[in-house]
């Protein structure tokens, strides 16, 4: 899946990848001062947050399936 | 939706990619006010973080503006404005020495020399090049951010702007929300520039979720003209994992591309691979799936002897890079609404348009285009009055910025967009066209217009801005099936199965559209006929690139 994790002990809570997030798939979580996948589904795979974090604690992988299609929602 | 901010500047500058960030510092530079906004981060949302052509126009590097302008009006099958065609090659090389003042670092060959390539042997133009490398893509986005503030441009981020405010016709500023605090924020501008990139329905295989049309679904509101929304983009990935298009196709390698029936694809003359519809010609015929055969000897780590299958349109339907926008009224990048500017993706120079007849132009283009409309809008605030706000204009935007938050039941923004997509991404409604498909899906997207928008609900500010994005994406959309339908021939990346042929001289016009009493009015604007092909030469000499069916 897409942006599949961010790793808790290496991210040093800079939030440089909430910023890098064309899509804002990533929110700074309040109490832990962690970043963290919030919006997985938007994720376009563009790899920025990946090249910009700068303890290499971001892991994207190439695969992306999309929900189920359902009749309303 | 806690506070509500108002901010007062001379030009408000909407979107911070290339386009946004040259409207800003030049706009500054003539000792204006400027706020710069963005729904992301300036310089990182957006498309400018990816290219890595650029290209220049320097006759002291032997560039003839005949041969450039020959190789753009053939390439583009003749609908390219020429005016704008002309400005953005002459100050691509001023624009190009702004950048490395910056700081931006072009590429170098081995001998320190400036790599200059030309993008087909028998053609004229060419491009530079950034380093396609990760770092430095960053580094380059950066230097324009941080330029824009050294400047004194005033930067505020993660704020989607909705709409435009008016007074008599006029922009007089714009509604916009934080994505982090729900605030409201009300921007009172003299000038206003919308660079807010491409109209995308956030594609399958291309990094451009973020760019969903605001800037023109905000300014068609408005009752600005718009133009050239039947041009689709052609770019490919890869079928294994499309979303990851883009960053496989940076690793991809120099090979062939064969049909199911190991028939290699013969590339368009003086064309690239992705820059024509031939794979979905392929796809329509019933030859998938298609291969891209690496060369054996491809240095590329992990890539060696692979076939990859291929998959077309990865864009899902954006636009050919400015042959749709917002329609630029003058040489100023002003529009058919005062003190409102169009710049970059968002403005329809249609400076290649029917087809990419390059790389390389886009990316100039908008650096020309920021520029333009950056000082047209600085000039603009300096000789008008501060506006005042219609309350009652302003009170309606608040409403329909804050609707989807307050709605009690509806339809999810994601379920929506999941629709759109399903209706729009098969390649037989935008690619390979034909009147009744077009009509059938018009009528589909209609009814998400007039009956799921208006109840789009949202649970949390990423969601509003989810549901803004989606209400846009309807709109454009409709542009593009209303326009595809009413240009009855084919010609570039508009392919109509139903009337294959180029159709000189009725077709060597325009496709305008705009509001009027609530209906989407489209009409045709001819070319100038010093524009028009030598009408008295073959149909095959005017037109080299063969339609299936003409
Ligand atoms: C993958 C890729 C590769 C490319 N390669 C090349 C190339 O090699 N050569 C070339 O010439 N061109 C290339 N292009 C095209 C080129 O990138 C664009 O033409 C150019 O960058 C457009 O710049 P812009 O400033 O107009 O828009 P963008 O850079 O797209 O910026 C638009 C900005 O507006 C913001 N925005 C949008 N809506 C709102 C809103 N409602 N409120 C606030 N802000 C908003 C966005 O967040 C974004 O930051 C490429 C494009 C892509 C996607």
């Amino acid at each position: 899946m897409t942006i599949e994790r961010i790793d808790n002990e290496l991210c040093n809570g800079c939030g440089i990848c909430v910023n890098s997030c064309p899509t804002d798939v990533i929110r700074m979580d309040k109490e832990n001062k962690k970043a963290i996948i919030k919006y997985p589904d938007d994720c376009m795979l563009c790899l920025i947050c990946v090249v910009d974090c700068p303890t290499k604690a971001i892991t994207v992988t190439p695969e992306k399936t999309s929900p189920l299609m359902v009749s309303w929602g | 939706m806690s506070k509500e901010h108002v901010v007062e500047t001379d030009v408000l500058v909407i979107g911070g990619g290339l386009a946004g960030c040259f409207a800003a510092i030049k706009a500054k530079e003539q000792g204006v006010d400027v706020t710069l906004v963005d729904k992301g981060y300036v310089s990182k949302s957006g498309s400018s973080i990816w290219p890595h052509t650029y290209s220049v126009f320097n006759p002291e590097w032997g560039h003839k503006l005949d041969d450039w302008m020959d190789h753009i009006n053939t390439g583009g099958e003749y609908l390219n404005n020429r005016v704008w065609t002309e400005i953005i090659f002459k100050e691509s090389y001023a624009r190009y020495q702004d950048l490395v003042s910056y700081g931006v670092e072009f590429r170098k060959d081995e001998n320190g020399k400036l790599y200059r390539w030309k993008m087909a042997p028998q053609r004229a133009c060419e491009s530079l090049e950034f380093h396609i490398v990760a770092g430095e893509r960053r580094a380059k986005s950066l230097i324009l951010r941080k330029q824009a503030l050294k400047s004194g441009v005033k930067i505020m981020d993660r704020i989607m702007i909705t709409d435009l405010l008016q007074q008599d016709g006029r922009v007089i500023g714009v509604v916009g929300f934080s994505i982090d605090s729900g605030d409201l924020y009300i921007f009172k501008a003299k000038a206003t520039v919308i660079s807010a990139g491409a109209a995308a329905f956030k594609p399958s295989g291309w990094p451009i979720s973020e760019l969903t049309g605001d800037g023109m679904a905000m300014a068609y509101r408005a009752n600005a003209e718009l133009l050239g929304c039947e041009f689709i983009d052609t770019h490919n990935t890869w079928a294994e994992n499309p979303a990851y298009g883009f960053p496989a196709i940076m690793r991809a390698s120099p090979g062939r591309l064969l049909n199911a029936e190991g028939e290699e694809l013969k590339l368009y003359p003086g064309r690239l691979r992705s820059y024509s519809l031939n794979v979905e010609f392929e796809a329509h015929a019933g030859r998938l799936p298609l291969i891209w055969e690496v060369d054996a000897d491809s240095k590329v780590a992990g890539l060696k002897d692979r076939r990859l299958p291929v998959v077309g349109g990865s864009v899902g339907g954006m636009a050919v890079h400015t042959a749709e926008g917002i329609w630029p009224i003058n040489t100023k990048c002003g529009t058919t609404l005062p003190g409102l500017y169009a710049a970059g993706d968002s403005c329809g120079t249609r400076q290649v348009c029917a087809v990419y007849s390059g790389v390389g132009f886009a990316f100039a283009g908008a650096s020309v285009t920021g520029t333009r409309a950056g000082l047209s809008a600085a000039e603009y605030a300096s000789q008008t009055e501060k506006p005042t706000i219609d309350e009652k204009d302003l009170a309606r935007l608040k409403k329909v910025t804050l609707e989807p938050f307050e709605r009690k039941g509806g339809f999810s923004p994601k379920w929506v967009i999941q629709v759109l997509q399903n209706i729009l991404f098969p390649y037989y409604i935008l690619y390979i066209k034909h009147g009744d498909r077009l009509k059938a899906t018009l009528t589909l997207v209609e009814f998400l217009k007039d009956h799921l928008v208006p109840k789009l609900i949202a649970k949390d500010l990423h969601e509003l801005r989810l549901a803004h994005e989606t209400k846009n994406m309807v709109l454009n959309a409709e542009m593009r099936l209303r326009s595809s339908l009413f240009r009855t021939e084919s010609r570039g990346c508009h392919y109509r199965e139903d009337y294959p042929r180029r159709d000189d001289p009725n077709w060597l016009a325009w496709v305008k559209l705009k509001e009027e009493k609530g209906k989407m009015k489209l009409w045709k604007e001819p070319i100038p006929n010093e524009w028009w092909p030598d009408l008295s030469k073959p149909y095959e000499e005017r037109y080299p690139v063969r339609f299936p069916g003409e």
